[in-house]
């Protein structure tokens, strides 16, 4: 099968639909339904850029992270397998709808044994997309908020502290996808998810300050996304330690690796 | 000639010939050597790639500019600041000027005979540029032109300006002329930086007279020809300044005996970003793609990146920028003013608020 504009465009759009409908188990059903093991490994990078970055977009989440980490390691999609989470833990994103004791409860995250060592460069690249599209849904959110509500007599956008907040976000959410584009090899990677960790907590912090009151809310979907962006930064390491784990690898090298080359 | 051929070409070339620098420091000196090195460049042909024939150029995509501009800069031959103003004026000539006047005068900026400097700034309007007040009046077949223009790169040394100049009210009547230096009525005052060097001056228009012919475009184009501007100093300008800045991130990492490695990595990681994203944007210019107001996001991540990676340098080098003379020392205080030139960083974040972000009026 290959993969062209068009069809991929089409993939996405109903992939958007049905993610705003479904997640967990019945989300990847329907994913294995399309074909989500074979756009794996005929075109793995559109595949995990579009499915990614729509999860974050829309909200919905799915047990696809086991899928990329697997086959990077040369095994078979739709298992799951035990990742290394920030501070040494590690974890199980399990294939059920059996929450665990995440800071984000729809997520069925359960801590776990430690776990053999497997390739990591993909699986960050994925939860990168990930991270930046939930970056963007939170930038959605608070840009949407900014434009109705008024005070003083005018939008809240029309507040330069507000519209510097925002513009903030967006340049945090642009230099991380950056990052992701041009990732191809271990260092690229890491830096991506580190990059996008970092958009994704800017965009959260701003965000929720541009809400005010309604956006500490349960009511409003805000929080979702915050606490999705929390618990995804510590997956396959946070962007501090992934910062950290540049900074040593830079040290070692003595010099600093140019990754993108005109 | 392709990236890979040019790239090794430039490469075998400057092993070959030595053009280190020798001066003293100053920036005379700098000016000197970027002469120097212009020269020739030049005369190698090297130069000449990536601009069109009817300038002197031997054709090829842009971004043979970008590769040589890396390499010059990565070998520390030349002041990338100063390397890289070509980039603005030599565009805005193609663009504006009249043909003869172009094909007269970009090879003599290429090829490092002259040195230009760019007449926007003035006292009264810095970030509103748009208010400026220095005016050309129409006399005969000439314009006289009268004002001031501050902060003005380089004019002590230069042989021409792109100066900005009021021929009627608003934005539509801005005028963009093509000034000889040496034209009576001109003063240029340099003024001292707090990084120690006379980068920029005050210039003191005293009823210059400009020929007519000496109009880029037409009477009234000159705010667009200055937004015209950014693209080209966003794309090529920095690709050279992000391969100086890693330059600095080498030596940084060479010198440091502190075990900070989150610090160094944050500092590479901001460096890594604006990198990632000039790369893109290089790419959407050579796919043809028109830039605009997306390239402030650049902006904002390659002075945010410039400034972290000499804060790092501070925090890392303890003592050394303090305490001794060294380049680390007024390479951190000009890195001070990465969120001022170019547009300010607050004036960046305007723009990305409403045109990227369509958040509307202040
Ligand atoms: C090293 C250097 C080289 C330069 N070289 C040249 C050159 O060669 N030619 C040339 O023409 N100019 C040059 N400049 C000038 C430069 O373009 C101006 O300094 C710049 O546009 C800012 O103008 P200003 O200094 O008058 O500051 P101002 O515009 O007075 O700004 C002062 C402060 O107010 C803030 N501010 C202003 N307006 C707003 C707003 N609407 N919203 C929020 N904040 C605002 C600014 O962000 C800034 O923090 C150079 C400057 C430097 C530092």
């Amino acid at each position: 099968m290959t993969v062209d504009t068009t069809e991929l465009e089409l993939l996405a759009e109903t992939l958007r639909k049905t993610m705003t409908s479904l997640s967990g188990t019945g989300l990847d059903e329907v994913l294995t339904g399309l074909g989500w093991a074979e756009l794996l490994t005929e075109a793995r990078d559109v595949a995990i850029s579009t499915v990614f970055s729509l999860l974050g977009e829309t909200g919905a989440h799915a047990p696809l992270i086991n899928d990329v980490v697997l086959t990077a390691a040369g095994g078979e999609a739709g298992g799951t397998v035990t990742l290394p989470y920030a501070g040494g833990a590690w974890v199980r994103w399990e294939r059920t709808n059996q929450p665990g004791a995440a800071l984000d409860p729809e997520l069925p995250l359960h801590h776990a044994d430690e776990g053999e060592r497997v390739p990591l460069a993909e699986g960050r690249r994925a939860l990168g997309w990930w991270l930046v599209g939930t970056a963007r849904a939170m930038l959605e959110l608070a840009r949407a908020h900014a434009l109705d509500r008024v005070q003083f007599g005018k939008p809240i956008a029309s507040f330069q502290a507000v519209r510097h907040r925002l513009a903030e976000t967006l340049v945090a959410i642009e230099g991380a996808e950056a990052t992701l584009v041009a990732a191809g090899d271990e260092l690229g990677s890491l830096l991506a998810k580190a990059a996008a960790g970092q958009a994704a907590l800017t965009a959260a912090r701003h965000c929720q300050q541009v809400l005010g009151g309604i956006g500490f809310t349960a009511e409003h979907e805000l929080h979702r996304h915050v606490r999705r962006a929390l618990v995804l930064d510590g997956l396959l390491g946070s962007a501090r330690e992934l910062t950290r784990e540049a900074g040593t690898v830079l040290r070692e090298n003595g010099r600093a690796p140019r990754l993108v080359e005109l | 000639m392709n990236v890979e051929e040019f790239r090794s070409g430039v490469r075998a070339w400057l092993d070959e010939h030595d053009l280190s620098p020798g001066h003293d420091g100053s920036f005379a000196g700098e000016v000197a050597q970027l002469a120097r090195v212009r020269r020739a460049l030049f005369d190698a042909g090297w130069m000449r790639y990536g601009w069109p024939e009817e300038i002197g150029g031997l054709g090829g995509p842009a971004v043979l500019r970008a590769v040589l501009g890396e390499e010059v800069t990565t070998r520390e031959l030349a002041d990338p600041g100063i390397y890289s103003m070509v980039e603005v004026l030599a565009p805005t000539m193609l663009a504006y000027a009249p043909k003869r006047l172009a094909a007269e005068m970009v090879p003599r900026l290429l090829d490092g005979s002259e040195q230009w400097c760019q007449g926007f700034s003035e006292p009264g309007s810095g970030s509103d540029l748009a208010s400026l007040t220095t005016r050309a009046l129409p006399r005969g077949d000439d314009w006289v032109v009268s004002g001031q223009k501050v902060w003005t790169s380089l004019a002590q040394f230069a042989s021409r300006c792109v100066l900005l100049a009021r021929t009627a009210p608003g934005h539509d009547g801005i005028t963009a002329f093509f000034l000889d230096m040496d034209t009576p009525g001109i003063t240029v005052r340099p003024l001292r930086t707090m990084h120690g060097r006379e980068e920029f001056c005050e210039v003191f228009l005293d009823d210059v007279v400009v020929p007519g012919d000496r109009i880029l475009g037409r009477p009234g184009d000159g705010w667009r020809l200055a937004m015209d501007l950014l693209p080209h100093e966003r794309s090529t300008c920095f690709w050279h300044r992000i391969a100086h800045l890693y330059t600095r991130l080498d030596r940084l990492t060479a010198e440091t005996s502190s075990a900070d490695d989150g610090a160094l990595g944050a500092a590479f990681l901001a460096l890594h970003t604006i990198r990632c994203r000039s790369h893109a944007t290089q790419r959407r210019l050579a796919d043809g793609a028109k830039l605009g107001p997306e390239t402030s996001v650049d902006k904002v991540l390659l002075a945010t990146a410039e400034q972290r990676l000499f804060d790092t340098a501070r925090d890392l080098l303890p003592g050394v920028l303090e305490l001794d003379e060294s380049p680390w020392r007024s390479e951190f205080l000009y890195s001070r003013a990465a969120t001022i030139y170019g547009g300010t960083a607050e004036i960046q974040r305007n723009i990305i608020a409403r045109r990227l972000l369509g958040l509307g009026r202040e």
